[in-house]
């Protein structure tokens, strides 16, 4: 076999071929992602000079409230590193962005994830918040009732009752947030229901 | 209006947050992204993780794209780079490799009905990652070995060796192949 015959013989092999509404989809799943994930973009300043005094004074002003303000929620902070999750706009952007096929939104130590379903199948309901740590690490996602997922390693059903509380139920645990006890192999469990004042 | 100036102007809509304008340029080249990291991982999943990384890293570092390169240039060495950086996909990789080697046929998640391109895709997965990285430049995507140098970062010469490499162990392996299927 010479060069020439080489390269006919990998030519002929296809990329296995998408059906258009993947490349539909594409575009708007980075958008989505995007969004979901903090920039870390800086912005270009493209005349930077007669801005300094500006940005110097806006930077002070800054400080101060930011002082004031970390003050008051400094210890909110603290306890509520996932607040992205919590944050309704962008539930609701992600939603309208791929309406009835948000199977749950994940941050873990990798970063957010968007899951997904292939259908729009997906029944409106009440987003759930739920974070599971299991001694080495934690992942925290917003979900909705009836959903599989697989979460620090482990397959998880999560239900919502009627009364608002939440069941996280695994392969060898069910947990309770009306008695939040119940979780087992070492993991630690928090869930709520988000409902329209949470949000 | 050429491409090249729709282009520029999704860029500077991009970097002025319009999304849409961002998600024009990845309309734009999302096919030819994706062929690039299916022929670097074998797998559509990775393929589209890394399809989705390269245009996140590329977004985030639209500040640094010049201009003086065609903005396809510029998203290919993302990419590249994203795929040669992807050391968690790499063991997937191998453990598909391992598959293909003992079974001879693809996942069932991804049905192969096209046993050559099997076959092809295969021996690709064979070979080191840069050696396969300059298969897919100079022989899929038609970049000379100065290109090529270019987008790897590195020089012509080592370019102009892993081409060599890689042919000579790809020839091998398809010949081997081509002679169980007779």
């Amino acid at each position: 076999m010479n060069d020439s015959d080489l390269d006919k013989k990998l030519k002929a092999a296809p990329v296995p071929a998408r059906d258009e509404d993947y490349w539909e989809s594409f575009p708007r799943l980075v958008s989505a992602k995007l969004r979901l994930t903090p920039a870390r973009r800086p912005m270009v300043e493209r005349h930077w000079l007669p801005r300094l005094a500006w940005g110097g004074g806006i930077a002070f002003a800054c400080l101060v409230i930011g002082f004031a303000l970390g003050h008051w929620h400094g210890q909110k902070q603290k306890n509520d590193p996932y607040a992205l999750l919590q944050n309704g706009k962008m539930l609701r952007e992600v939603q309208t962005l791929f309406p009835n096929r948000v199977r749950a939104i994940v941050q873990d130590e990798h970063g957010v994830q968007l899951v997904l379903a292939d259908q729009p199948d997906v029944p409106v309901s009440t987003p759930i918040y739920v974070r599971i740590c299991d001694g080495k690490q934690c992942s925290s996602l917003v979900t909705f009732s009836g959903q599989e997922l697989e979460i620090a390693g482990q397959k998880v059903t999560v239900l919502a009752d009627a009364q608002g509380g939440v069941i996280v139920a695994g392969n060898r645990f069910a947990w309770s947030s009306d008695r939040q006890t119940g979780a087992s192999d070492g993991l630690k469990i928090e869930a709520k229901s988000l409902n329209s004042t949470t949000l | 209006m050429s491409d090249t100036d729709e282009e520029k102007i999704w860029v500077l809509q991009s970097r002025d947050g319009h999304p849409e304008a961002f998600e024009s340029l990845i309309r734009a080249h999302q096919r030819m992204i994706h062929s690039l990291t299916f022929r670097m991982t074998g797998s559509l999943a990775d393929a589209e993780d890394l399809a989705q990384e390269t245009f996140i890293r590329a977004y985030r570092r639209l500040d640094s794209y010049q201009g003086t390169a065609k903005f396809s240039s510029w998203l290919y060495r993302i990419a590249v780079n994203t795929c040669l950086n992807w050391r968690q996909r790499e063991l997937r990789r191998d453990q598909i490799h391992t598959q293909w080697t003992e079974s001879n046929a693809v996942s069932q998640s991804e049905p192969d009905t096209n046993k050559p391109a099997g076959e092809v895709q295969a021996a690709l997965m064979k070979l080191p990652a840069k050696q396969r990285a300059a298969i897919v430049l100079t022989v899929y995507d038609g970049h000379n070995h100065a290109e090529a140098a270019k987008i790897l970062g590195c020089s012509e010469t080592t370019v102009s060796w892993r081409v060599f490499a890689a042919r000579r162990k790809l020839k091998r392996l398809l010949n081997a192949q081509g002679g169980r299927n007779e």
